[in-house]
């Protein structure tokens, strides 16, 4: 349970960022959660080849995938953004096999690990057992939700970027580059990303096919939080994460991965708008 | 000010606009008139840059800005008011204020600039927290026209201030443009609103189906009988 409270931040921070961008561009990107994978195992071949800590390593991983992010944006998402929905659906997805194969060419397909200095480290408070990588997720995951709430609130930028997802004609109209904003958001999404493979890598058994779970995953959390609302996408991953948890615990580890679904459908039926109290 | 010459411009390849020419003097009230789906929004947004312009020329005080950006555009100080107001909804009246003056020109001074928007409308500083979707019709124009008024503009562009608000608010938009006006800004209207455009203006254009066809004083345009045709579609 605790665990999947700790897990549910870091999905949350995920689905923050998908849904920035879902806000900005209008476009949701299944190859996300693949970002999401490749992040890990650029903290694995950092980890062999430098013997860097996962911790460590989010200094390369993040400039790295912003940068990639923002290429992606730029050459391959922009020039058919505005055309049918359906087309940037089927390039993410593309992308996303692209990612996959990519990493079993480079890693090969059986499970790997992480190793992290904290990684054995437990934080233990009565009977409850809590390994250290999760609370270091989870406290880096609400930071970072939180920096980046203040940063929408309150600066120039973030301002820009509410202007431009809730009307980008009239941003135009305010002298703001829009098309230059639209870049910024997806490599801001794409760092999230990176940090959040770091957060999730220490401990975790990875395989390359581990994208789409991702993916999944984040798109559940941002729908259940109502696409782009702070407060509900965190909750929404903190629900998916623990009915995650219970359901491997107190069921088996298939129904585990099954539990979240049948937890969003429930949601879902009763409260089709996701878990947002009010509707903004 | 503005001399726009023979400017032909649309969406995609189809050409909304044919052939418009219209000119700005530093100081007038110059109003752009129509039917619906004349062209006239075309035609400003052509100008803020929104719309391609195929052929043809922008001259804004001697300097050819026909390759602009939307960005410069702004930046030189041609700020249009778009149509249907267009305030951020989610955000509050001050931060739509603070997005007009978002522009690197203006930036510096834009909290000097805001006190100056709420001299000129004063209900925007009473509701400087509320969020602008809450606002009523009528202060939503104003608004907007105070976020176009953060970017200093040179030359303002109004489309439809008048459009969906009651008869007083109408007159209080109208009285707002004359005060503008009397403190120098330049000022090019989108009207459908003839009556009141005519009243306000020192020229007037009449767009038709992506033409100008008439131009001249506010009388002159009054009684022409291609003002009439235009308006009624005969």
């Amino acid at each position: 349970m605790v665990q999947g409270m700790l897990i549910g931040s870091t999905y949350g921070l995920l689905a923050l960022g998908m849904g920035l961008i879902f806000g900005v561009m209008g476009i949701v990107s299944f190859a996300q959660g693949d970002l999401v994978s490749l992040g890990m195992f650029l903290c694995l071949a950092l980890y062999a080849g430098f013997g860097l800590d996962p911790y460590v390593s989010v200094f390369v991983t993040v400039p790295l995938l912003m940068i990639s992010g923002g290429a992606i944006y730029w050459f391959l998402i922009r020039p058919i953004a505005g055309q049918h929905l359906l087309m940037v659906v089927q390039l993410t997805l593309g992308l996303s096999f692209v990612i996959q194969n990519g990493l079993l060419m480079t890693f090969g397909g059986q499970a790997q690990r992480v190793p992290s200095v904290v990684d054995s480290d437990l934080l233990i408070v009565r009977d409850v057992v809590i390994q250290m990588p999760h609370v270091i997720a989870a406290a880096v995951s609400f930071g970072l939700a939180l920096g980046l709430y203040a940063m929408l609130g309150w600066t120039d930028a973030g301002r820009a970027i509410r202007a431009v997802s809730q009307n980008s004609h009239a941003a135009y109209l305010m002298g703001i580059k829009v098309a230059r904003v639209r870049l910024v958001t997806f490599a801001i999404g794409c760092g999230l990303v990176a940090i959040a493979a770091s957060l999730l890598a220490p401990g975790a058994v990875m395989v390359p096919a581990q994208g789409f779970r991702y993916t999944v995953i984040i798109l559940l959390t941002m729908v259940l939080g109502g696409m782009t609302n702070f407060v509900s996408i965190m909750c929404g991953g903190i629900v998916i994460a623990m009915s995650e948890a219970v359901g491997a615990v107190y069921f088996a580890d298939t129904f585990g991965l099954l539990l979240p679904y049948l937890v969003f459908v429930l949601v879902m039926i009763i409260r089709p708008q996701g878990l947002t109290w009010r509707t903004t | 000010m503005l001399e726009v010459r023979t400017l032909t411009a649309g969406y995609g390849l189809a050409e909304v606009l044919g052939d418009v020419s219209l000119s700005v003097r530093a100081g007038e009230v110059v109003a752009l008139l129509g039917a619906n789906n004349a062209g006239k929004t075309t035609f400003i947004n052509s100008l803020s840059r929104l719309v391609s312009i195929f052929s043809g020329s922008v001259v804004f005080d001697g300097q050819d800005i026909t390759a602009a950006k939307p960005d410069d555009v702004v930046g030189l100080g041609i700020v249009q008011v778009p149509e249907g107001r267009l305030v951020f909804p989610k955000m509050s009246v001050r931060e739509n204020l603070l997005l007009g003056g978002s522009h690197p020109r203006v930036r510096r001074d834009r909290l000097a600039q805001m006190e100056n928007a709420f001299g000129l409308f004063p209900i925007l500083k009473e509701r400087a927290q509320q969020l602008a979707g809450t606002l009523s019709g009528g202060e939503q124009q104003m608004l907007a026209i105070a976020r176009g008024l953060m970017a200093k503009p040179r030359l303002l562009m109004l489309d439809e201030p008048s459009l969906g608000l009651s008869p007083r608010f109408v007159q209080y938009v109208f009285d707002a443009i004359d005060r503008l006006r009397s403190m120098g800004l330049t000022i090019l209207l989108v009207e459908q609103n003839l009556t009141m455009a005519l009243r306000y203006a020192d020229r007037c254009y009449v767009m038709e189906r992506g033409r100008v066809v008439v131009e001249g004083d506010p009388n002159a345009v009054r009684d022409d009988p291609r003002t009439r045709t235009a308006y009624l579609g005969l």
